[in-house]
């Protein structure tokens, strides 16, 4: 018998002998009852003690939680069972009556009642609720080891020393027990007549079967969740399976292998396995359907008296004579791998399925990997090689197994692979496109294999190594119990080695650049080369991690999603209901697998991370977005930003004044600071301002703080420091008027005021001192009559030598006007998003110089424009432009097919568009195509177009060193290998000249920018012309950008004209007036032809043409659009009417339809000769037939042309 | 024993030659090889001289050891490189007289044949190696030239019944994947990206390989990023510019400067020398057309 590999310890406890265990059915507790009299509740998930409830006296055999109540009940030694509540931690009552010790206790799943199996012989029910005895079940003649409930019916079994096994009726007990109301008159004549009483007429409980079998006492009993069958575990070694019928039962089998007293035994919640437990130390796991061992864990020393099943998930606790082991069978992990939009993994049944992350479809089963391992035991790892679409499953079973199987194209069921290639190996891993390598731990060897298995490089790891992964191409990572290692297997050379200890699992980011090593408890992020990023630390254990595409870690903890950033930032995300492996992080969309291996999709809010992410980055455009649109206030981001150095982006953030002026302090933002501490007005703020301002340089803001906090003496300082002499002597005034000499003399002082000092010293009665001011300062005739108010003469008073007096120096430059000049503040790009800075001015220097005043109808029309872009139903599209289909094959000569021949040639040969001749470096044949097709006569103007087309063609791949490189001929047909279908590339599509060229040249427009216009139009129509399209809608849409492109050029070219002409002539002014309305003819967007119907309104109402400006008026008010620019039309149009009469006549009938001749800028009406350009449909008066075209200039005018041909249906 | 071998001792050094990692070459430590490895080391050493264009150098290192056959052949390679066709093709054209069955000169000789345009000749002489698989890799590269790439293909198949996991083989086959297209183009992006992600075989020529894949595959985001990377760091690699002006152009965008740096670094480049035929084929070509009246 093995042992086993996949017995996974999840807690173990150290105490003294676990006789009795429960789980709860929802938290992660677990109540263990001690052969020392002491019940322990523990968290399993945590591994700490929670409780202990120590009331019983000798040991607890018995314990039970209540399944929904906060309540437990246990039986011990002492003959008593104690009722607890977990939450007030009392033992709220103790059911007395058993005569001996009670071995175990069970809440029924529903009723209030309590199953307890005593040494005494007895099985009794209690009912909690009333605290009262309501059934005693005798037959049993030896102890009672074990009784438990049916899980859905009523039945009880139990399981007794005197060999023998019972299952009991209680069907009886519980009519008795119900409402009284519904009793029928066959149930009074039941009661009456007790036909299956027992000797003592008791019909609460029956004995329907007595199951004899076991040699010995029988220690367990356990019915089966589901389906009628009892196992039982006997002093006999054996654990015996019994089924059982309406009316009878009967054993099954017996399954053999415990070497000593077997102590409990039960079927497996969701499996068809039974597990048992026994005083030979071990554990063992049994196969319901073969009666088979399955596999067997032994401990050294401890024997096992109890196990328990977890209701719920995947769990089983043992107790043994050292306290209690919490396991689960089997990896719940399900084997999984990602690839760019896809996640291959393995289901429970063991089919290998995909899932598709665009369209959140799982695919059918692809393969059954029935076979693989042994049944009972789940594939451990998925590797997926896309490059042969084969994957490397591998399963713990003997040792470590792989296999190497090829995916079927597409997913038609859970078929058995063919071609399965297999061997030994603890992992296995793809390293390369056709190489993948395998571990073996026992040998301590990594083998190198090609796709047919076979051997072609072995490595010896470092010592200890436990595991690999793939650690970037042509690389391996070795795991060992305290390093990792990168190892380049070509080079056979360790590139670098990490001390990481614990490694379980390592994720590679999406770009291939980090990888995240998991191990229990920390997560380090390192980089391809094994550089440690950072790292941190969980108390709950890490289960999976995905990284996300800006380089974010989400991973996953027993209960959290949480995120890192690269630099070690974490944070919680969501919390989890249930353990998942994510594997895929997509937007707002975490992709993960359950522990049932379904794929599922949690949404997150990636906020926080991303905002964060964004700091880090300094990507202020981001944050911004971040924080218009999203709710993302709160004192923890402000705290954040606060201790990451960003005061002035927290500062955005809060509302409150007092934060608000702190951070301003911080970030040296006066402004702000200033403004709060006005609105909360406190000296303490002020003072603190002051200080601020004063180190800034900004006295006039110090000034303020001084006022505000009226110190005087300060504010004297300042002045006198900046040289205010107006305000000093206003301070000298204030300091009068508040009668405080002190400030006054020492204002007087500051001032060089010796006057006022000799006032002050007379007013307070300092008449020497004010004497000596007076004499030293020269001030005799003061001095004089300072002596005779005091009734003194000179002789009378001795002074000492008389000093220069003190001059107080004048300022020279006037500081106090402005603050000390400091550098600009420099505003963060963030602020000046904030501030609406950014974006606004830059592209609206481009003013338009139709009218000055005229920008903001600009700006308004082309708001109104950007609504209306979508819109091109309404377009007229002008003239047809032939697109025949009937173009005729062009015959190109060229050598035979077959050898020797360049992929050129053979683009030639298979298409008939100029564009694929291009590309194949054909000119001539493209010019005749052209000059067939659209007149084309004149091909310089298009030689870059032909130079473009023809160097995006091929590619230079250099081979062997010495010979030039090969040549390759880049092709749109990617999919194509037939040689009379490659077709080549063509630069600029129909989609990039519509999104981009198109709009470029309108933005021109906008700007007014037209030589720019006119060059950018001509260019659209030379890409077109040499192009490919893919669909006759879009030859369609090539035709509208055709017309646009000429109705643009036109429009402009009359404006250009028009420009350059001087209007002092009244010739000249009248072809300018002319030409003004002409501008307006062209089919532009309607925000376009506002601006041309606005210049020529204006022109002709400044040179008194009304009638014509009236025209325009009008037409511009049926176009709509600006509120404004309609005003400016509404005035116009109301001066106009008074008069409407043109001063000047010009060629122009608004009434008419006409076209306008390209080249003479002149109407065409209706019905008078003319001739169009065959490409783009210009019209042109008869005389300028057979010259080139001046929309295109590369056209002949009224040449013959079949038309331009852009499209071959099915050619693509 | 194949001293190119996967258990070789010239395994490392072989294969940075053929990654195009010629710095790695030269700085190779060949003190530790055995005396029969030591020549076809050096050889590769002056080779890899040759190709970072140090022909001077390796033409003053082999002097007076021409009648060491490999060396000679070596003299004609550097020779060639340094402009003395003349010489370069009457020497390559004698040893390939003398010394058909070595296998140096077959491929330098053959190297050197067929960069001046003799194929037949070429081809001729490297048909006569045994196992050597860099005559077959010139053979594919010849074929493909000669758009014959039915022939190629053959090459390769049957050098993968012998040698599949060969560096070289790996590198012809996505040659030859490159011209056939279709799910090749991937296959051989395949093996490029392998090349270029490793750090130990990461170069210019295995960039350029996965740049120029990934151009095929239509993929030009990924080809831009591969290239604008690559020329951060080897601003000067001829090919990355050159494949860089292909990727602009499908990209619609300006390719001035970079064919202006192309001019600097490799004036006689393919794309260089192409385009200005064609220019003039243009201007002959449009010559024919005119307007039947002249505006």
């Amino acid at each position: 018998m093995q042992s086993s590999p996949n017995m996974l310890t999840k807690f173990e406890s150290k105490s003294s002998r676990a006789k009795g265990i429960a789980f709860h059915p929802k938290r992660p507790w677990i109540l263990v009852s001690l052969h020392s009299s002491t019940i322990q509740l523990w968290d399993y998930r945590m591994g700490t003690l929670i409780d202990r409830f120590e009331e019983h006296d000798g040991p607890v055999r018995g314990i039970d939680f209540h399944p929904t109540q906060p309540m437990f009940v246990s039986g011990g030694d002492d003959y008593k069972i104690k009722v607890w509540n977990y939450q007030t931690r009392r033992c709220m009552f103790t059911l007395n009556g058993h005569l001996d010790y009670v071995r175990t206790v069970f809440f029924h799943h529903e009723l209030p009642w309590i199953l307890s199996a005593s040494d005494d012989q007895t099985i009794r029910i209690w009912n909690w609720q009333n605290r009262s005895l309501i059934c005693t079940m005798t037959g049993h003649n030896h102890y009672v080891m074990c009784a438990q409930f049916h899980p859905t019916e009523d039945l009880i079994a139990s399981a007794s020393l005197d060999q023998s096994v019972r299952i009991w009726d209680i069907s009886g007990l519980r009519k008795k027990h119900s409402a009284p109301t519904t009793i029928s008159f066959e149930d009074q004549m039941a009661r009456a007549n007790p036909g299956q009483a027992d000797m003592f007429g008791n019909t609460d409980a029956v004995v329907k079967f007595v199951l004899e079998g076991h040699d010995r006492g029988v220690n367990w009993v356990s019915f089966h969740p589901t389906l009628p069958l009892i196992v039982s575990a006997g002093d006999d070694r054996l654990i015996k399976l019994w089924r059982m019928s309406d009316t009878k039962a009967w054993e099954v089998d017996t399954c053999r292998g415990h070497f000593q007293n077997a102590s409990a035994c039960l079927f497996h919640p969701h499996q068809d396995l039974i597990l048992s437990v026994g005083e030979d130390k071990t554990i063992r796991c049994w196969d319901l359907n073969k009666r088979t061992s399955v596999q067997s864990f032994k401990r050294d020393l401890d024997r096992f008296w109890v196990i328990a099943a977890h209701p719920e998930i995947n769990l089983f606790a043992a107790g043994h004579d050292t306290g209690v082991m919490v396991f689960k069978l089997e990896r719940e992990r399900p084997a999984s791998a990602v690839y760019q939009n896809q996640l291959f993994y393995i289901t429970k049944e063991k089919h290998v399925k995909s899932y598709d992350f665009g369209k959140n479809v799982e695919s059918p089963p692809m393969l059954s990997l029935r076979k693989l391992g042994s049944p009972w035991v789940p594939p451990r790892t998925l590797s997926y090689n896309p490059a042969e679409r084969a994957i490397l499953v591998t399963s713990p079973t003997d040792g470590g197994v792989y296999e190497l199987i090829h995916l079927p194209r597409d997913a038609t069921g859970a078929v058995e692979p063919t071609d399965v290639k297999r061997g030994q190996g603890t992992s296995a891993v793809f390293v390369a496109r056709n190489r993948f390598a395998v571990f073996s731990q026992g040998n301590q060897q990594v083998d190198i294999k090609d796709l047919s298995n076979a051997t072609t490089k072995s490595i010896k790891p470092p010592v200890g190594t436990t595991d690999i992964y793939f650690g970037g191409t042509g690389c391996l990572l070795f795991i060992t119990p305290t390093s990792v290692v990168l190892f380049d297997i070509q080079q056979k050379k360790q590139l670098a080695e990490l001390t990481v200890s614990g490694v379980k699992y390592v994720v590679w980011s999406n770009d291939g650049l980090y990888a995240a090593l998991l191990s229990k408890h920390n997560v380090t992020i390192v980089t391809k080369t094994l550089e440690q990023v950072s790292s941190l630390h969980e108390t709950i254990r890490i289960k999976s991690a995905a990284w996300d595409d800006a380089g974010v870690l989400l991973y996953s903890t027993l209960n959290h999603v949480k995120y890192s950033l690269l630099n070690g930032d974490n944070g919680i995300i969501r919390t989890l209901d249930q353990t998942v492996y994510l594997v895929k992080v997509k937007g707002r969309s975490v992709y993960c697998l359950d522990r049932s291996a379904k794929p599922r999709v949690l949404d997150i809010d990636p906020t926080e991370y991303r905002f964060k992410l964004a700091l880090v980055k300094r990507n202020y455009d981001e944050m911004l977005q971040i924080i218009k649109t999203s709710s993302l206030v709160g004192q923890s981001i402000i705290s954040y930003l606060q201790k990451k150095g960003y005061p002035e982006i927290a500062l955005q953030f809060v509302q409150d004044p007092q934060t608000r002026f702190e951070l301003a302090l911080e970030c040296g933002n006066l402004e702000v600071a200033i403004e709060m501490a006005r609105e909360l007005d406190r000296p303490n703020l002020w003072n603190r301002l002051g200080v601020e301002a004063l180190a800034h340089g900004n006295h006039q803001t110090v000034e303020m703080a001084y006022q505000k906090q009226r110190n005087f003496d300060k504010l004297s300082f300042l002045y006198l420091a900046t040289g205010d002499q107006e305000k000093l002597s206003r301070m000298a005034k204030i300091a009068e008027h508040r009668g405080d000499f002190t400030s006054r003399f020492q204002n007087a002082i500051y001032r060089g005021d010796v006057e006022d000092r000799i006032q002050m010293f007379k007013e307070v009665d300092l008449y020497p001192l004010a004497y000596l001011t007076a004499k030293s300062h020269g001030l005799t005739e003061e001095a004089e009559s300072i002596l005779e108010a005091c009734g003194l003469t000179e002789d009378q008073i001795t002074l000492s030598k008389i000093d220069e007096p003190l001059r107080v120096p004048q300022p020279i430059v006037p500081t106090f006007k402005a603050n000390w000049p400091v550098k600009a503040a420099a505003h963060s790009s963030f602020e000046k998003a904030l501030l609406g800075e950014v974006g606004a001015g830059d592209d609206e220097v481009a003013a338009i110089e139709f009218e000055p005043e005229e920008e903001d109808e600009v700006a308004a029309a082309r708001d109104n424009f950007e609504e209306e872009e979508e819109d091109v139903a309404g377009w007229d599209m002008g003239d047809e432009i032939n697109v025949e289909e009937d173009a005729e094959f062009v015959d190109v000569e060229s050598a035979e097919a077959g050898a020797g021949s360049t992929e050129a040639d053979l683009w030639a040969r298979n298409s008939p568009l100029a564009a694929d001749h291009v590309a194949a470096g054909s000119f001539e044949t493209a010019m005749q195509l052209l000059n067939r097709q659209v007149g084309a006569v004149n091909f310089a103007p298009l030689k870059p177009r032909f130079m473009e087309i023809y160097k995006g063609s091929k590619t230079y791949l250099p081979a062997s060193a010495g010979l030039p490189p090969l040549v390759n001929y880049v092709r749109r047909t990617v999919d194509e290998t037939d040689s009379r279908k490659v077709l080549p590339v063509i630069p600029r599509d129909l989609e990039t000249i519509a999104n981009v060229d198109l709009q470029e040249g309108y933005a021109a427009m906008r700007a007014n920018k037209l030589e720019d216009g006119v060059k950018i139009f001509k260019g659209i129509l030379h890409s077109i012309l040499l192009n490919t399209v893919s669909s006759e809608a879009e030859v369609e849409q090539a035709k509208k950008i055709i017309a646009t492109a000429r109705e643009y050029i036109l429009a402009m070219s009359i404006e250009l004209e028009r420009r350059s002409l001087s209007t002092d002539t009244p010739e000249g002014l009248k072809r300018s007036l002319e030409l003004s309305a002409y501008f307006t003819i062209p089919k532009l967007e309607v925000a376009h032809r506002q601006l041309a119907l606005m210049a020529a309104m204006k022109f002709a109402f400044a040179n008194k043409n009304y009638s014509s400006a009236l025209s325009f008026a009008n037409r511009m008010l049926a176009n709509g659009g600006s509120p404004k620019l309609l005003e400016q039309a509404r005035k116009i149009k109301m001066q106009s009417e008074r008069s409407p009469q043109d001063k000047i006549d010009i060629e122009f009938d608004q009434f008419a339809e006409f076209d306008i001749c390209a080249a003479s800028y002149t109407p065409i009406y209706g019905g008078s000769p003319s001739v169009s350009d065959p490409f783009t449909g210009a019209k042109y008066h008869e005389q300028f037939k057979g010259t080139v075209c001046r929309i295109s200039e590369v056209t002949e005018i009224g040449a013959p042309a079949s038309g331009l041909r852009l499209f071959v249906p099915g050619q693509y | 024993m194949d001293p190119f071998s996967a258990e070789g001792e010239l395994i490392n050094i072989h294969n940075a030659f053929h990654q195009g990692q010629y710095p790695a070459v030269i700085e190779f430590d060949t003190s530790a090889l055995s005396p029969e490895n030591q020549l076809p080391a050096r050889i590769l050493q002056l080779r890899a001289q040759i190709a970072l264009g140090q022909s001077d150098a390796v033409l003053a290192d082999v002097a007076g050891e021409e009648d060491t056959p490999d060396l000679a052949a070596v003299k004609a390679l550097a020779q060639h490189t340094a402009g003395d066709a003349n010489s370069a093709y009457t020497l390559a054209q004698e040893l390939a007289e003398n010394y058909p069955d070595n296998s140096s000169v077959q491929v330098l000789a053959g190297t050197v044949l067929q960069a001046q345009g003799h194929s037949e000749e070429a081809l001729a002489l490297l048909t006569k190696h045994q196992g050597n698989l860099e005559a077959v890799a010139l053979i594919v590269q010849i074929h493909l030239h000669q758009n014959r790439s039915d022939l190629a293909l053959k090459e390769v198949q049957a050098a993968k019944r012998w040698a599949q996991d060969s560096l070289l083989v790996n590198l012809a086959e996505s040659w030859v994947g490159l011209r056939v297209g279709g799910e090749k183009y991937q296959a051989a992006f395949y093996v490029y990206e392998e090349l270029a992600s490793a750090p130990s075989t990461a170069a210019p020529l295995s960039i350029v390989g996965q740049a120029v894949a990934e151009l095929h595959l239509g993929r030009l985001p990924e080809a831009e990023a591969a290239l604008s990377a690559a020329l951060e760091t080897y601003p000067d690699e001829a090919e990355l510019i050159a494949n860089a002006i292909v990727l602009n152009v499908l990209a619609g965008k300006s390719t001035e400067d970079l064919e202006q740096r192309l001019q600097k670094t490799q004036p006689l480049h393919p794309l260089m020398s192409d385009a200005q035929e064609k220019s003039a084929l243009f201007d002959a070509a449009a010559a024919k057309y005119a307007p039947r009246v002249s505006a």
